[in-house]
Formats: C-alpha cells, structure tokens, sequence
C-alpha cells in the first residue's frame, strides 16, 4: 500500500510538470473535437498526429496521445446523445437513452451526467490500473479462445435482454449484424466471403460507416417526416443540468457501471464495447420499472456511459504490463513508444518507472480535464440543437461524409453509409432495432474466430467450452440470462392466448 | 421491400389474414435478405472433418435467421399488431442522392465544390428550404470544413478539381 | 464574415498549383502507405519521410490505405498518374508474396512499378513458448519435426509477414503443424506469450520485449548477422538452419512511367535519409536492417523484387493457399 503511494506521487510529479500538463490539456481537447466529429475516430486521429510527437520528450508524447485517446471516447458519447451518431462501438448504447433524452429536451442533463460518470468511472479505474494492474494480467491471460467465445455468448445475450421490444424481432437483428460482420476475408483460408466480387468488400463492412448509416442518416430521413415533433423538441429544452432527482437516480447505476468495466476492459477485444452493453443489461434487469428504458431512463446513460471510460482506461492494463497492445489505437501507441525508443513490454514498470506511473496519474488528470472542458461546452451543444432543423441536418450530413471519406480515403465507404442510411430507414418502418444488430455486429467476427481457434486447438471437441471452468461459468450465467429475459415473453404470450 | 409494403397497405383485402403487416413484411424482407446471403455464400466450403470451414458460420446463421423470420411471420398471421407506416420518398431520396452526389465528386471536384453540392441537395429533402439561404450555408460549411480537415486536422485531401 | 469568405476563397484558390515538371517538386509528394497507421511500414515510412521532405523542399504527406494485405493501395498506386507526386510504400506482402497469394492481383510488381529504393528491412524471428521443451535450434527442429501437426503455430491472418514467413520455415523443415490464425500481431503475441499456442514467427520489433523478459523463447534470427537488439539469439546459420533468411523489408515504388529524373531525385533523397545519424539511429532502435552501399537504389530493388517473387510463389503455391 506504502510502495503504491510512493508509486502515485512519482506519477503525479511527472504528470504535474508543466509541459506534461499542457500535452495532456491539448490531448483532451483534440480528442473530444476528433469524437465530436463523427466519423474521425481515435485511430486516425492518433495516426495524423503521430509525426507531431516525433519532437516531445516520450512520456510527454504518450500522455497526450492517451488524452486523445479517452478525450475521443468521450467526445463520441457527445454525438450519440445529441444526434444519434455513436462515434464508435461502445456509444451504440448511449444512443438507447441518451438521444431520448435529447429528444425531451433533456440533452443537457444527459451530457452531464455522461461527463460526471465518465469522471468518477475514470478516478475509481486509475487506482484499479495502479493497485490492480498486475494481478488482472495473469487473469487476462487466463482467457485463451474458449473463453471469449463463451464471453461473446454472454454479449449476444446482452443484446437480447437490452431489446426494448419483442425478442424473436432483437434475434433476428443480432443474426443479421452477424451475417454482415462475416462479409470481407475468412481469418483462416483467407477466403473472401460475400463480397460480390467488390475488392472494397474484401475486408469487410466497416462498424463506422453502418453505425452511422442505420442511426444517423436514417434519423435525420425520419426527422424530416415529422415537421411539428420537431419543433417541439426544439423548444422544449429544459435546465442545462442534471436535477437532483437525477442525480440521485443516476449515482448507484455509475457506480455498478464502473465496477463492471474496470473488470471488462482488462479483456482484450471487445472489453470496453461488452462493459456499456452489459451495464445497460443489468440497469435495466434491476430497475423496478424496465419499460422506462429506452425511452429516456437516466440510468440508460449514467451505467454505459461510465462502464466505457472504466474499460477505455483498464484497457491499458495489457499494454502497460505486457506491452500488448488489446486494440488498433493501443498499438498505436506501442508504434509512438518505439519511435521513441521506449520498447513496450513486461519491464516497463520496473525499468522506467516514471514513465508507467506518469501515464497512470496523467489518466486522472486527464478526465479531470475533460470535465473541466466538457461541463461548460454543454451549453454549447445544447444551443446547437436549436439551430433550424433545415441548416442543422445538412451540417451533420458534411461531417458524417467527410468523416466517413479519411477512414480510408475512398468514397466506397461514403456509398455504402448511405445504402445503409436507406436500411435504417427501412429498419424503422418495421420497428426493428438497430442496436443489438451493431452488437451482433461488433462481437460476431470475435465469436466466430475464437470458436474456431478453440475448435483448432481443441482438435474439434467441443465439450472445451464446458469443461474449462471460466469458459464453462460465462456459459451457464449467460443461459441464466436468456431464461430470465425468455421467461416473462413465454408467459406473456400464454395471457395473450388466455385474452383470446 | 418498401413497394410490397405500400401496396399492401393500400389494399387490405388482398392481404387482410395477416393481421401484423409490420412485424409479416418486415420478417418477409429478412427471409429475402437471408436467401440472398445464402445464394451470395453458397461457393464456400463448409465443415471439412473436424475443421469449420469458411462457409460454416455463415450458413448456419443464416439458416437461424429464416427459421426465426417464418416464425415471426407465422405469428404475425395470428396476433394482432400494427399496421405498415407510410414510407416517406422526399427525404431519403434527397439524403441518399446527396451521400451519392459527394462520393462521386470528392476524388475529381476536391472537398469545397463536393461538400457545398452535399449542402445543397440534401437542403431539396424538406419542404422548408430557402435557395439563397441553402447556397449561402453551403459556402460556409465548404469553408469552414476546407479549413478544419485539411489544416487544423492536418488529414490531406484535394480542395479543388486537379489538386 | 462576407469579406473573410472571399479572402479564404482567394488563398485557396491561390493553393491549385502551376502544372511543373523540370523543377520538382513543387507540391506535396504523397506517400500511400498500404497498411494502417503506427504499424511498422508506417513508422518506417513516416521516418525517412521527414528527411526526404527537408531534401526535396516539399513536404511527402503519408497517406494510408488499408485493405486486402496491402493490394488495394498497390492497386491504386498503379494506376495513379506517373508524375513523381504519388509513391507507394510497398513490402514483402505487397510486392512479393502476393503475386502467389492473389492469383486475380491486379498487379505485377515487376512490371507495373519503378523502384525508388529499399528503405529498410525487419529480420524475422523463430519465436516459442517459454516452457517449449527445447534449448536450441537444433532441439526445436528435432520436436518440431517429432511433433508435426500435434504442435500449435499461431500467425497474425493469412498473406501477414508472420503468416508467409513461417511457411517458409515449415516448407523447409518438411513440417504441417495446425495453424491457429489470428487478427494482428499483438493478439497472436498474446496466445504465445500464455501459452496457448507453441511457437510462431515474428519481426523482431514485436518480440524483443518479451525475450528479454522470458515470456518467449527466441531460437533464432534469420538473417547473417545478429541483432544488435538482442545480440544473444544466434543466427539460423550459427544454429543451423542458413537456408532460413527471411526479413520483412520495406521499399518505395512509384508508378510506371514516372521520368526517370524524378526516379533519380527521389532515390538520391532516399540514400540521404539512410545516411543521416538521426534516421539510422531510430530505425536501428526498431531492429531495422538498413541497406548499405549497393544493396540500395533502383537497380538493388528492382533484382530484390524478382528474387523475392521467385522465393515465395513456389513456397505458397506449395502449401495450397490462395486468397481469392
């Protein structure tokens, strides 16, 4: 406890220098512009501003690059609330409440209490980072392919439970985000599957630009059936702040957020999007009154919204102690470290200390800055909504494309946002929801990979699944869930039948 | 899909057992998408021994999804719901040609000409447009993005044709 | 705000450039480097990029294209204008092994580009487990060989450089051991560094850490000389195996046609990066091999693209793999 004390004000001294300080303000503040932007994500942004860190001292570098990085997940929470954009994976969730939220004029109290959470969710995960790191690697490593596939079950799982309508209708939609997701090249012939011959296809659909197309071109295309609702939601903005009922709602679901992501992030692959997944889940399993959800629960936002900064900064932990990197940013990350000199890897902590513990420290102070930034440009977001609906739609139309466009510098992926645009149009027509079909989505190349890397390694027993005792537990917990969520519809069609 | 759906919408007789058209037509276009997926990943092998192949997880998924479909279809047949909305032609028309409109001209037109045609097809989507207005805003959002990405976010990328 | 459009329309306008050839460059070079950002291509790119942009007096502006094990953006670099203003970083995957991974590639490196120069090249390890049950080399050939398709290779997607280069190995050890892929080096690092999998290939940049840290085992580098980075792993001709040589290198290309004066400039920029004490000493920091005296340059690259093509095809042809 002593050692970790000592540990945490070495942090906080480097962290605290000057220099340090600014980089990570700087870092903050580009990153919630970069996830404001819908489209740009923490990856390219890292990858443009890379060149620039060539002349910072190292640990100068990573702190800002770590600033971009959570100051993105942030900021991508921003257009999820605001214009049903998620900016990336894990904001799909916030989309459920948050733009709900919005939509009755309450953007300003589902902003900040995104900020808060993420806030408290980011001081609560930098101590489990500091105190925690090392025993939560060896339980990483714990989790070979049997285990994620049996944690990919539990996410399909969440995704059912989250539905806020008829369950067969939330299984289609996850089956079709799966059979999107196996679109592109198959990891282990390296076939391509479904791609009609388009050479674009062959590395699959890309999560932003079907994100972007089924939640916010089809938004704005049903947003402009309904001239009179919206007006209404214009001018129904209320206070700015979240009101105390509020926060007294909203505080047990952050911290059962927290927890819940600290735990998932240290996974690497999928971590922080099943932690917002998973948060929404249980919120909405305990809440004593769950058709709230989805139609602007507080809980809906506060839960998710601090289980993915949580993850976001445990997700540091492979890095930082086995100088693996979990995702595409933290390798990133690993290529700013090496062209620094600095090799990531298992003697980071010990060989440079101040480098391991400033990181650590400039985390809070990062999410303390991002507070800071971000309390007051709720306002600013706010006023934003008030702009006419006719000059607002074609603003977020730019940004969407322009953002979709640098992905990947072709118009391919801008063609295809908008074919899925007319999809989520269609989507909302039959009252078919979009979310659990991203989730199916996101998890659905993880699940089939890792089944069959396990089926491999196995050599085709599938009783691998049940008798590893970790693979074995996710797998009986998750059919706990569906019985629970399966149970009530069975009744319920049984009353139906009654009725009739 | 969406022409299947007004028709039956506009002529109940035809189609009067099914007493959910949004829930029937919506799991209908599933079982189309699904058999296109299908005919689209029938080339690939499937299990070889004890070995997934590529084709596997797919087919079994899609396999999932009809059943699922025709059971949502069945039940729709017998339980009441609700019926098909009116599907709007103005906005998605407008939106989708405007998302075109700028994949076409990015790489040629560069980002100013591409991002204020953007602006102003998709201001046609609502009635409520103003030309001087929509030609107006169009020019500052071309501007302030010609600034923002390519300068301030340093992500390169032409502003004008031949550059 | 109407007087401050105009003034931004008129500097912009300002921007669209005079058409030039005698004194290039005059505009921004642009780099398309084939795979995502901070990777070891990019990096390396991005390095000797700055000095070639302090060289050439315009900046080279990196642009990444990531699709198809790199072939998308070679695609597209082919068909770019031969003007010396768009320039590919290509590699061993691109501009090697895919001719026979990709029987539909829409390219032949050979003819359809014009090399510039080698940049720089990543030796190849021979990686294990750390309670792999062999001291050595010659310990590991022996149970690899004893083992066969018992044992557990994990590489980062078919047409990686782990993938391509450990087909190589096993082609010459006569082995078929079950190949566990993965997506990217650092989730099969993963499985090695738990043990989930019993030995892969890898660049040297992605494993010094964790053999120094005796997570993994090294049994050795394929390449003449060791490795300043970890000067304890013997060579394969130390250890017995010269036949494995193998580096992941990286070289610039531009597209056919592009004037030879403009080759020349852009090659004579490259060699004074190489040169420079800053760009050598961040490349060696990556456990970079850089190409010395004859080995750099047009002519080297052009003879090192043929060769490497020759080297791979029948090996991956062999193994039955072909990515449609």
């Amino acid at each position: 406890m002593e050692e970790l004390f000592h540990n945490l004000a070495l942090g906080f001294s480097v962290a605290a220098h000057p220099t340090n300080l600014g980089l990570c303000l700087l870092g903050a503040l580009v990153g919630t512009l970069i996830g404001v932007l819908p489209g740009i994500g923490p990856t390219a942004t890292i990858a443009m501003l890379l060149p620039i860190t060539f002349g910072l001292p190292p640990v100068g570098a990573l702190i800002m690059l770590a600033g971009i990085y959570y100051g993105a997940m942030y900021g991508g929470s921003t257009t999820a609330i605001l214009v049903n954009i998620p900016g990336e994976a894990a904001s799909v969730v916030t989309t459920l409440d948050g733009f709900q939220m919005a939509k009755q004029g309450r953007a300003g109290a589902a902003l900040a209490i995104a900020a808060l959470g993420s806030f408290f969710a980011g001081c609560v995960a930098t101590v489990v980072v500091a105190a925690l790191g090392k025993p939560l690697t060896s339980v990483a490593l714990q989790f070979g392919p049997a285990e994620y596939f049996s944690l990919m079950v539990l996410g399909m799982v969440f995704a059912v439970v989250l539905a806020k309508g008829s369950v067969p209708k939330a299984i289609t939609m996850i089956l079709v985000g799966l059979i999107l997701s196996m679109v592109g090249t198959d990891i282990e012939t390296g076939q391509t599957r479904m791609t009609f011959g388009i050479i674009e296809l062959s590395d699959g659909i890309g999560f932003v630009g079907l994100a972007m197309g089924v939640f916010g071109f089809s938004e704005i295309m049903r947003n402009l059936e309904v001239a009179e609702q919206r007006e209404l939601v214009q001018k129904k903005v209320t206070g700015l702040m979240p009101t105390r009922k509020d926060i007294r709602d909203a505080t047990p679901a952050v911290i059962r957020g927290t927890l819940l992501g600290s735990l998932l992030g240290i996974l690497p692959g999928g971590g922080t999007i099943l932690s917002a997944f998973g948060s929404y889940t249980l919120e909405k399993k305990i809440a004593k009154d769950p058709s709230r959800f989805g139609k602007g629960a507080i809980e809906g936002v506060a839960g998710p919204e601090s289980a993915n900064n949580a993850a976001s900064q445990t997700s540091f932990i492979p890095l930082l102690t086995l100088g693996i990197p979990p995702n595409a940013v933290m390798a990133l990350m690993v290529g700013a470290m090496t062209i620094h000199g600095i090799v990531p890897g298992p003697q980071v902590m010990t060989k440079q200390p101040d480098l391991f513990w400033g990181l650590v420290a400039s985390m809070w102070l990062g999410n303390l800055m991002l507070v800071i930034i971000n309390l007051p440009l709720v306002g600013l977001w706010v006023r934003l909504l008030r702009v006419p609906y006719r000059l607002l739609f074609p603003m977020i139309l730019v940004f969407c494309c322009i953002g979709i466009y640098t992905l990947n510098n072709t118009p391919f992926d801008v063609v295809m946002t908008g074919l899925f645009g007319l999809l989520g149009y269609w989507f909302i027509k039959h009252d078919l929801e979009p979310a659990p079909m991203l989730l199916g989505f996101v998890l659905g190349p993880l699940m089939e990979e890792n089944l069959r890397r396990a089926m491999l390694l196995a050599r085709g027993d599938a009783t691998v699944f049940l008798t590893r005792p970790i693979s074995a537990g996710l797998i009986a917990l998750s059919a706990i869930l569906l019985i629970v969520a399966v149970l009530p519809m069975i009744r319920g069609k049984r009353d139906e039948v009654f009725v009739e | 899909m969406t022409q299947a759906g007004e028709t039956a919408a506009e002529r109940p007789p035809l189609f009067g057992f099914i007493r959910n058209p949004q829930d029937f037509f919506g799991a209908l276009a599933l079982v189309v998408f699904s058999v296109i997926a299908y005919w689209a990943s029938s080339d690939l092998p499937g299990m070889h021994g004890i070995q997934f192949g590529p084709g596997t997880a797919p087919r079994l998924f899609i396999g999932l999804l009809i059943f699922v479909s025709l059971g949502i279809m069945l039940h729709a047949v017998i339980v009441t719901g609700p019926k098909l909305e009116r599907f709007a032609i103005r906005g998605p028309l407008f939106v989708t040609a405007a998302v075109f409109v700028f994949a076409a001209t990015i790489r040629s037109l560069g980002l100013i000409p591409s991002s204020f045609l953007l602006v102003v097809v998709s201001s046609m989507a609502t009635p409520e447009m103003r030309w001087l207005e929509t030609i107006v805003w169009g020019a500052i959002l071309a501007a302030f993005c010609a600034v923002l990405f390519p300068y301030a976010l340093n992500l390169p990328m032409p502003l004008w044709p031949g550059y | 705000m109407k007087k401050l459009l105009l003034a931004l329309g008129a500097a912009l306008l300002a921007t669209v450039p005079a058409a030039a050839q005698s004194d290039y460059p005059t505009r921004p070079i642009t780099v398309i480097v084939p795979f995502a950002a901070g990777g070891p291509t990019d990096t390396v790119t991005r390095i000797v990029g700055e000095h070639m942009s302090r060289t050439l007096g315009q900046q080279l502006v990196v642009e990444n294209v990531v699709g198809a094990g790199g072939t998308t953006a070679s695609t597209r670099a082919m068909r770019a204008t031969p003007d010396g203003y768009t320039i590919i970083t290509g590699h061993m995957g691109t501009h090697a092994a895919s001719v026979g991974l990709y029987p539909k590639l829409a390219y032949d490196p050979r003819k359809d580009f014009e090399p510039i120069g080698l940049i720089a090249g990543t030796p190849i390890l021979i990686l294990a487990k750390k309670d792999f049950p062999a001291k050595d080399l010659k310990e590991f050939i022996a149970y690899v060989k004893a083992n066969g398709s018992k044992l557990n290779e994990a590489h980062a997607g078919v047409g990686s450089v782990s993938f391509t280069t450990c087909l190589l190995l096993n082609h010459l050890l006569g082995v078929k051991p079950t190949l566990i892929p993965f997506t990217g080096t650092g989730p099969s690092m993963n499985a090695l560094v738990a043990g989930q999998v019993d030995y892969m290939c890898d660049q040297i940049v992605n494993a010094v850490p964790q053999v120094q840290a005796g997570t993994i085992k090294a049994y050795a580098v394929a390449t003449p000389q060791r490795n300043p980075a970890l000067p304890d792993v013997p060579t394969t001709v130390e250890a017995g195996l010269p036949d494995y040589q193998t580096s992941a290198w990286n070289a610039l290309f531009a597209p056919k046609g592009t004037p030879k004066p403009i080759l020349d400039k852009l090659s004579a920029a490259l060699d004074k990066a190489l040169s420079d004490e800053t760009v050598r000493k961040r490349l060696l920091d990556l456990g970079s091999d850089i190409p010395e005296g004859k080995a750099r340059g047009q002519e080297a690259l052009a003879a090192h693209v043929k060769a490497e093509i020759d080297k791979w095809t029948p090996i991956i042809k062999a193994a039955g793999i072909e990515a449609k």
